[in-house]
């Protein structure tokens, strides 16, 4: 079920965000900055949305979309977060906001070439050191050469 | 992070911070004690990834103190095939095969998180018919999890019998699978548009004779275990996640059910035919090893119901919509979810009109239920954490995708 | 025949009759199992599989034999040693007939029971020695059970032992012969009195086997292999051939003590001089019977934890163990004679 629109642009406005909130396709999107995504999720967190049920990141060729899915099962309906950081940015943990975020964070860091403050334990997650970010669409799975030698 | 995969982090908690602070998980962000006051030695033992009981290729680093596990740390990435980036260059009609590589157990729902991502971005009308074949497909491939699931946990609280019964049970629902799909396990039977084949001529015999005996042999399975007094010591009481928890964790399907929280996508965001089917969704109360086998048990009642109902009514037409031979969804983003037996599997879609995805997320539900794991297991015996992983179902292949 | 040579002709047959019967037990336990777990067990090598364990003997026998780099040598070396030889030497006093047993000890159930006390001592050198983890944790576990169980075992024998008036298993198995009331077997087992003492003897021998409810020094989901994690080849064959070896004899025990060892009630006691296998028969088969009742425990039960395993252990069975002594003396000292007019 999706939430009103309105009233996720004053949930996370409440917070003292500046917030862009549409009806995609995707579901109700709010956008943030990326200095005010711990505030959003702090503020849909207060809000009643209980769950943060997904965390993945996009290269879009300029820059990493990061997109949060939350959940609020009192008011059974799901809101997404998103918000835009360049290559090789900082994202600052959420797991103080929701702890369903330690690993999916790590992933996303390490499959995207982020880097992680205020994590207790910012390991890689998956791959071992020397692994380029695998997400971006810099790296090819095969390289060139490999593929015209098959 | 350079080369600390192997010890256990000794990062402080964070500052008390200005949020609402989240629990923290009691296994993380605890240095290693080394020696306390009785000069007694914490070990450090490697738990896997070829441990018997922890599913797979889980790797924990755990620390006892004696029998008891002080902390414990998961390490990931024994079966990291990077299904997101392969992904980006399959096309759309092949990615149900990656999918069946990532809950190797239960791939009939996985392909259906893809094949009902696709519609949506392509306004995919999918016949009544295809929809009813999903559910049934999706249904027998639930019990079939479930029933490996239900042998694991025995033989991770040390009974060896019940598995080989599960496996009789799962053998002949897995001979259904084949005959409709072709393959006992990687299925590329759910696509979008439909399904890739109509039923077989007579496979509502074979269902049917199933669906007669399970209802026998599930009374069977649940008194050879949870008529067991030492089961039951085992398991009452053992690794509760509370639906606090379980939300702060972001905990999905049976784990979540079994703490008290009514979710279940099927009933709340119905997709395929499940607005049509009748069954209940089996909650727990508190939130413990016990009641998430009960919650699995009464699940699998509940299937066989749904099989049954699909086999009953399953309507005449096409098993396909008319969809190009090569798909080419316009540019968008969606979010797909379906009920997979472990919890909720989601597809994010991301797509720029090409013929394979642009961005394809694969959320797993037991990375989340890893997660609340890392929390739940200090301070409890070693065996107890073998009946906690047992009973939160991780599968490591959807983990680490 | 030279007293020398009869000692070494038994030791020869005991050490005969640990290997075969330890070849049939294997065979026995994966045909038991598999049957219980509606699967065939071994079907290829031979006809239904029966000359399987032959091979696997000869695999054992020709593996490599690792030693661990971190482990202790000379006692990884020596702890097969001490597990196996209190277990042959626990055949010493089983009475197979009359006749026909090693030797004839006054004091022959304590005598097998304290060789068999020796064993998890050479579990516990396996699990430290082999510098493992898992091998020292499942030897902490055996040490920590053998206190718990060894001590109920040993208490709950005692009433047979006080009905009997002999620690000779010769001569508890004679105070069985004869019938209650024309059809009743003069068995132990028939007397109620003794009914709890069998209950607590059959769980502390369960556990003093290491079998499924309480398996925890090998407990393969929990500990990998427990002690035993680090072993391969012949060593490895050694102690699994003495933990099958023990499971024999204290199913042994249980039938000398509750089930009449090798009396078949209601025959004559010449038939035992006229057909000299009778004896040995029966009594082996009745140790079978009891071997197959343990495996199907293990091929059914979870296992219990280890707490609750040493509850059950110092809070449960001990005290039981105690109450029924004073009770077997209170009503056969006691009681039975005053109703029976025999005091003094």
């Amino acid at each position: 079920m999706r939430p009103g629109v309105d009233d996720i642009r004053t949930l996370v406005a409440g917070a003292g965000v500046a917030v862009e909130a549409e009806d995609a396709l995707l579901g109700v999107v709010a956008r943030v900055a990326p200095h005010d995504a711990i505030d959003a999720l702090s503020a849909f967190r207060t809000g009643g949305y209980e769950s943060l049920v997904d965390f993945d990141g996009t290269d879009t060729g300029e820059a990493i979309e990061l997109t949060w899915r939350l959940r609020s099962y009192s008011m059974d309906c799901e809101a997404y977060l998103k918000t835009t950081v360049p290559y090789d940015a900082e994202i600052h943990s959420a797991w103080n906001v929701y702890p369903s975020a330690l690993m999916p964070e790590r992933e996303t860091a390490e499959l995207l070439g982020l880097r992680l403050a205020g994590h207790p334990n910012p390991k890689r997650l998956f791959t071992t050191d020397g692994i380029p970010p695998l997400l971006r669409k810099d790296v090819a799975i095969r390289s060139e050469e490999e593929v015209k030698n098959r | 992070m350079s080369d600390a995969r192997d010890d256990i982090v000794t990062v402080g908690l964070p500052a008390e911070g200005t949020h609402d602070p989240g629990t923290p998980p009691a296994g993380i962000g605890r240095a290693p004690t080394g020696v306390d006051d009785l000069a007694t030695e914490h070990l450090i033992v490697n738990m896997g990834p070829q441990h018997p009981s922890t599913h797979g290729v889980l790797r924990m680093l755990v620390e006892l103190d004696g029998e008891e596990i002080k902390n414990a740390e998961v390490t990931l990435g024994y079966l990291h095939r990077g299904i997101e980036k392969l992904a980006e260059h399959r096309r759309f009609d092949a990615i149900g095969t990656l999918m069946d590589r990532g809950d190797y157990v239960s791939g009939i729902m996985g392909e259906t998180a893809v094949a009902l991502a696709v519609e949506q971005l392509m306004e995919i009308e999918v016949p009544r018919r295809a929809q009813w074949i999903r559910v049934m497909m999706a249904e027998i491939n639930r019990i079939a999890t479930h029933l490996l699931w239900y042998g694991t946990m025995g033989l991770d609280t040390g009974a060896m019998g019940p598995f080989l019964y599960a496996m009789r049970d799962r053998e002949s629902l897995l001979d259904i699978l084949e005959a409709v799909s072709g393959a006992r396990m990687m299925f590329n039977y759910v696509r979008p548009g439909g399904v890739v084949a109509d039923l077989p001529v007579g496979i509502d015999t074979k269902i049917r004779e199933f669906c007669n005996a399970f209802d026998t042999y599930v009374e069977e399975h649940d008194a050879i275990l949870s008529g067991n007094e030492i089961f039951q010591a085992r398991l009452n009481g053992i690794g509760v996640i509370d639906a606090e928890k379980a939300l702060a964790f972001g905990l999905t399907g049976p784990n979540l059910r079994a703490a008290g929280v009514d979710f279940d996508l099927r009933k709340t965001r119905p997709y395929d035919a499940y607005p049509e089917m009748e069954f209940d969704v089996p909650l727990g109360a508190t939130g413990d090893a016990m009641d998430r086998f009960s919650v699995r048990m009464e699940e699998m009642r509940q299937s066989n119901r749904i099989i049954r109902q699909c086999i009953e009514g399953m309507p005449e037409g096409e098993h396909t919509a008319k969809v190009p031979k090569v798909l080419r969804p316009p540019a968008g983003e969606v979010y797909a979810s379906v009920e997979s037996a472990r919890g909720e599997v989601g597809i994010h879609l991301v797509t720029d009109g090409g013929t394979s995805p642009y961005r394809m997320h694969y959320h797993g539900p037991s990375l989340y239920a890893l997660q609340a794991l890392e929390d739940i297991i200090p301070g409890h015996l070693i065996a107890d954490g073998c009946v906690m992983i047992g009973s939160t179902d991780i599968m490591l292949g959807e983990v680490d995708r | 025949m030279s007293p020398t040579l009869a000692v070494i002709i038994k030791l020869v047959s005991i050490i005969g009759l640990m290997l075969t019967n330890g070849v049939f037990m294997i065979y026995l336990l994966r045909k038991v199992l598999g049957h219980l777990h509606i699967r065939l067990g071994p079907m290829h090598v031979g006809p239904h599989g029966i000359l399987q364990t032959m091979n696997d003997v000869i695999k054992l026998l020709t593996k490599e034999d690792l030693t661990p780099r971190l482990a202790d040598k000379a006692l990884f070396y020596l702890a097969p040693m001490i597990v196996f030889v209190p277990s042959f030497m626990a055949y010493l006093a089983l009475p197979f007939s009359d006749t026909l047993k090693a030797t004839s000890l006054e004091t022959g159930l304590l005598f097998t029971l304290a060789a068999l006390s020796v064993v998890p001592i050479g579990i516990l050198l396996a699990g430290w020695s082999s510098g493992n983890k898992w091998g020292l944790l499942g030897g902490m576990r055996s040490a920590a059970m053998q206190i718990a169980y060894e001590v109920p075992l040993l208490l709950s024998v005692l009433p047979v032992v006080m009905l009997a008036g002999t620690t000779d298993l010769g001569r508890i198995v004679e105070a069985q012969a004869g019938v209650h009331l024309g059809f009743i077997p003069g068995w132990f087992i028939a007397n109620p009195l003794l009914w709890p003492s069998f209950v607590i003897f059959v769980i502390a021998s369960l556990i003093e086997v290491n079998q499924t409810p309480f398996d925890m020094s090998e407990a393969e989901s929990e500990l990998v292999a427990g002690f035993g994690t680090d072993y391969t080849a012949m060593k490895f064959g050694l102690i699994y051939l003495s933990e099958f070896s023990n499971t024999f004899i204290v199913s042994a025990i249980g039938v000398t003590l509750f089930f009449g060892g090798w009396l078949v009630p209601w025959i004559p006691m010449a038939w035992y001089d006229a057909v000299p296998v009778l004896a040995p028969t029966v009594f082996i088969l009745k140790t079978y019977l009891g071997i197959v009742l343990m495996w199907w425990i293990r091929g059914t039960y979870p296992r219990v934890r280890i707490d609750q395993l040493m509850d059950l252990g110092w809070k449960r069975l001990i005290p039981a163990a105690l109450v029924m002594i004073v009770l077997t003396g209170v009503v056969d000292k006691l009681i039975v004679p005053l109703v029976t007019g025999t005091v003094g």
